[in-house]
């Protein structure tokens, strides 16, 4: 399939599943929501369902960018977003959050207007600072992989230190590392939005940088490449990417990875393809895991994270099947 | 037949070997029964006997701690799990970890008689394979904690613990009398943990608040603490939600909850972490959860008759 | 032309005037003091044995590695050039190039037209040219549309230097062009050298074939990270510093005109007739 016949498939797709987004709920699938009269109904269409399905789209295809530009940027294509450690930041930034409400009351009530949104997306940031001083500075791909490794690691043991001293947040810890879309709101897409348009623009403008990294970063530099320059855009781009996604639905699995690799063989090795259609892949992915996060056992609800591994894995899976019985195009 | 006769001194001397036998009966018997073989069945089918009821014992849940704190046999325990926090003395004893780190080494180093654990320990066969001897208690509900009470009050050999326990009913019984008119049979909604989390019908709080007179919008059918979808509570619209100190923030903020009846009529019962830990934990004071609650329930609505217990809002 | 080019001046203006004292990689001194001018067009082949520094000297021509010292291409200090004006003018060809193995032939060669394009603009009809013309001088043009995993050594090596070529660079930094190749290939890229030099380009080659490289204007011999000659293919003194470089273990015979370099002496051939 060509990228322009991808995108406008993607794009159908996305309208589609939003409009299943609303017809699914802690009913199951009811068909007849858009036309119900009843207020009640229609505030939860507009208050709860819609908001719901646009957020997760929003946040799959910003994990999805980031999957694509980290996977471009470190030419390894088992990179994911979180990489660098935001993941394990934005999870030891909650695991306070959580703690700090069951301390003073002072403590207490600064965390509650920080929010965990506002706690997750601080730990993430902080922590990938912290990988990029580890590194001292972006010039070295090898050096940043090993510091993010690091980072991860040592982040991800301060937060199960925490869950063990005060065991009660294990609970709360847990769905925050599954993935969660449950209370998406209008807030939320309105701050998932800009952000998503920002980053692909952003993105969307090193592409020739990207597709000039492929040949190795000498010959890149011989092209004509400002490598430092593209280097940090790149890793700003996947910081507030990563970052504000796991804000808001926790750390959903799989999504960063996979996105890129189901449209990678439409792109031709052109990255302003594979950026853009790797952002709409991670959308509706995210969007389908939460339909059936939703709808397989309603009223009650699966982790979503569960489900993108599922869909996503599954669907890998199967590509590379055809392509092995298939021979390769 | 005619008996020999014997002389005043001798009869005195009969009659008095015979009291000091009778009397002696009763004391014989109490020793006897504190010396007899027990015999008990945990809820495994594992059939367990000791020669006298056992003098050490090792709790690993905090329920069953409690419970056997409540039958009087509190100073026979030498070991407690991490989370056992209740009554007082209990501090005092070493504790053993959790359900994940159970420490081993030492609950075998207390050369204890019985280690009481519940079946979600990994522990169990760790320490019946070392010799221990374990006995399995289930403890989610409400059911479930009487026969436990029942089966530690005959491994412990104490003859009244049926009565323990109808005077927990009793307490019980009375605090539900306690709850004002005006909210009996409202829609309840239980939060244990934003997700959210909620207490089903089937789990031990929400037995309580059954027996409490309120309707829980999470059925039978969704389990003890099923994760629900957000918008299930909206359409629920309960009337009065609990919810600890810790989850409530925000509450109002989720997306469609302001509209919730219990949130307009700020019809909210949060309680600290203390209260909701005893809340949450199945066990004989359930009287006193149960109490929690009515507190809540009665300070919701001011104008209710009856014995009000004026202790200020923690 | 780039603003920041120097003008056109003499002929005899060097292409490199280099002017190095010390190029370090990873806390070894690979190359050492290095004074020396290139002469603008022409085919300079670098040659010397294993470890002598010319790839490491090649790289730093093309602005690839930090340098102890001053490089100037065309008159104009070499860390002066604006990313995109030096790689209009010099295009680089590295050893063992890595390469994204999906990627078709056609896009890896597009990829050499980066410096001319515009910052998001799509290919124009000069880059297309380029690219076919690229293509047809390496011969590859026939595989454009097949991935580079599903093409030989050879072909691959083929596709990569029509990249380089199709920047249309004046100056060509290839660091051996000729991995891969059979000898009918080496000849083909040899008469595509030949014809770029005429043109005026400049090119300067690290070649591991000598027989090859003598067939170059002019020969740098290094040796030891430093320059040990510079200057042309059939000079005595050159051949004189070639054989200085190899330890005496090559022979330089001169066949039918063209000069051959063999590890052994013929004369020691004749005696084990």
């Amino acid at each position: 399939m060509k990228p322009t016949q991808l995108l406008i498939t993607l794009l159908v797709a996305a309208l589609m599943l939003l409009l299943l987004g609303v017809l699914v709920g802690s009913t199951g699938f009811e068909s007849g929501m858009l036309t119900a009269p009843d207020p009640a109904q229609q505030q939860i269409l507009w208050d709860i369902r819609l908001p719901r399905s646009l957020g997760a789209w929003l946040a799959g295809a910003l994990l999805g960018l980031a999957g694509a530009v980290a996977q471009g940027l470190f030419r390894n294509p088992l990179a994911d977003p979180y990489l660098l450690g935001p993941s394990a930041g934005a999870g030891l930034g909650v695991a306070f959050a959580l703690v700090a409400l069951g301390l003073s009351p002072a403590a207490a009530a600064f965390s509650l207007k920080l929010g965990l949104t506002g706690a997750a997306f601080i730990g993430a940031m902080a922590a990938m600072m912290l990988t990029l001083v580890l590194a001292r500075g972006v010039e070295q791909t090898l050096r940043l992989l090993l510091a993010g490794v690091i980072v991860g690691v040592v982040l991800g043991s301060g937060t199960t230190l925490l869950m063990l001293m005060k065991p009660d947040i294990m609970r709360a810890m847990q769905v925050f590392m599954l993935g969660t879309t449950g209370f998406l709101s209008w807030q939320s897409a309105e701050l998932l939005g800009p952000v998503l348009l920002l980053t692909l623009l952003t993105a969307m403008g090193a592409s020739r940088a990207l597709d000039a990294l492929t040949l190795g970063e000498a010959t890149a530099h011989s092209l004509g490449v400002r490598l430092g320059l593209v280097r940090v855009t790149l890793i700003a781009v996947l910081a507030l990417a990563t970052g504000t996604a796991v804000a808001q639905t926790g750390l959903v699995a799989f999504v960063g990875l996979v996105a890129p690799h189901l449209v990678r063989s439409n792109c031709h090795g052109r990255h302003n393809a594979l950026l853009l259609l790797s952002a709409l892949t991670g959308g509706a992915l995210l969007l389908a895991a939460d339909i059936l996060a939703r709808g397989l056992i309603a009223p009650q609800e699966l982790p979503v994270g569960v489900l993108t591994s599922l869909l996503g894995g599954g669907y890998l899976l199967m590509l590379m099947h055809r392509r092995r019985t298939g021979g390769s195009a | 037949m005619t008996l020999p006769t014997f002389s005043n001194a001798h009869r005195l001397a009969i009659q008095l070997a015979l009291r000091l036998a009778l009397g002696a009966i009763p004391g014989l018997l109490l020793w006897s029964a504190q010396a007899a073989p027990v015999k008990v069945a945990d809820v495994q089918g594992h059939v367990l006997q000791w020669d006298a009821p056992p003098r050490r014992i090792v709790s690993l849940m905090p329920s069953l701690t409690e419970s056997i704190c409540a039958l009087g046999a509190c100073d026979r325990l030498v070991g407690v799990d991490r989370y056992s926090n209740y009554p007082a003395q209990v501090n005092q004893l070493p504790k053993l970890g959790g359900i994940d780190d159970t420490q081993v080494e030492t609950i075998v180093a207390l050369r204890p008689d019985v280690v009481v654990v519940t079946p979600y320990s990994r522990v169990q066969d760790r320490l019946s394979a070392l010799g221990l001897k374990v006995l399995v208690l289930e403890t989610r509900s409400q059911e479930d904690v009487q026969r436990g009470f029942q089966t530690l009050g005959q491994m412990l050999a104490v003859p009244d613990a049926l009565q323990v326990w109808h005077r927990i009913e009793a307490d019980m019984n009375a605090k539900a009398a306690d709850v004002p008119a005006s909210l009996r049979g409202m829609r309840v909604y239980f939060e244990v943990d934003s997700a959210p989390y909620a207490a089903g019908e089937s789990s031990f709080i929400g037995e309580i608040l059954g027996q409490l007179g309120l309707r829980n919008v999470v059925g039978r059918e969704l389990g003890p603490f099923p994760k629900l979808n957000p918008e299930f509570v909206v359409r629920a619209n309960p009337q009065i939600i609990m919810v600890g100190q810790r989850n409530v923030g925000g509450m109002d903020g989720r997306p469609g909850w302001r509209g919730i009846d219990a949130l307009q009529a700020q019809r909210l019962c949060v309680f600290a972490p203390e209260e909701s830990e005893l809340i949450t934990r199945p066990g004989p004071r359930m009287a006193e959860a149960a109490g929690l609650i009515v507190q809540c329930l009665r300070r919701l609505d001011p104008a209710a008759p009856g014995p009000g217990k004026t202790r200020p809002r923690s | 032309m780039s603003p920041h080019a120097a003008p056109a001046e003499a002929p005899a203006a060097p292409v490199f005037d280099i002017a190095l004292q010390q190029v370090q990689l990873q806390g070894h001194t690979i190359l050492h003091a290095i004074q020396t001018r290139l002469p603008r067009g022409g085919w300079t082949a670098i040659v010397g044995p294993n470890g002598a520094g010319k790839s490491t000297l090649l790289r730093a021509l093309a602005g690839l590695l930090p340098v102890q010292g001053r490089i100037q291409l065309l008159g104009q200090d070499l860390r002066h050039w604006t990313p995109k004006a030096r790689a209009q003018a010099l295009a680089w060809l590295g050893q063992n190039e890595a390469g994204t193995d999906t990627l078709r032939a056609a896009e890896v060669v597009m990829l050499g037209r980066l410096p001319h394009q515009a910052w998001l603009a799509p290919p124009s009809p000069q880059d297309h040219e380029a690219v076919r013309q690229a293509m047809l001088d390496t011969q590859c043009w026939d595989w454009r549309e097949r991935p580079l995993n599903q093409l030989s050594g050879g072909e691959r090596q083929r596709v990569l230097l029509a990249r380089a070529l199709a920047t249309r660079a004046d100056v060509l930094l290839l660091d051996e062009p000729l991995a891969h190749l059979d000898p009918p290939h080496q000849l083909d890229w040899l008469q595509l050298v030949r014809g770029l030099a005429q043109r005026g380009c400049t090119v300067i080659s690290v070649l591991h074939e000598l027989n090859v490289a003598l067939q170059a204007d002019r020969l740098l011999v290094m040796r030891a990270g430093r320059v040990a000659h510079l200057g042309a293919c059939d000079a005595p003194d050159t051949h004189q510093a070639l054989q200085q470089a190899f330890e005496q273990r090559l022979h330089l015979a001169s066949v039918q005109g063209q000069w051959l370099c063999l590890p052994f002496a013929l004369d020691s051939l004749e005696s084990k007739k």
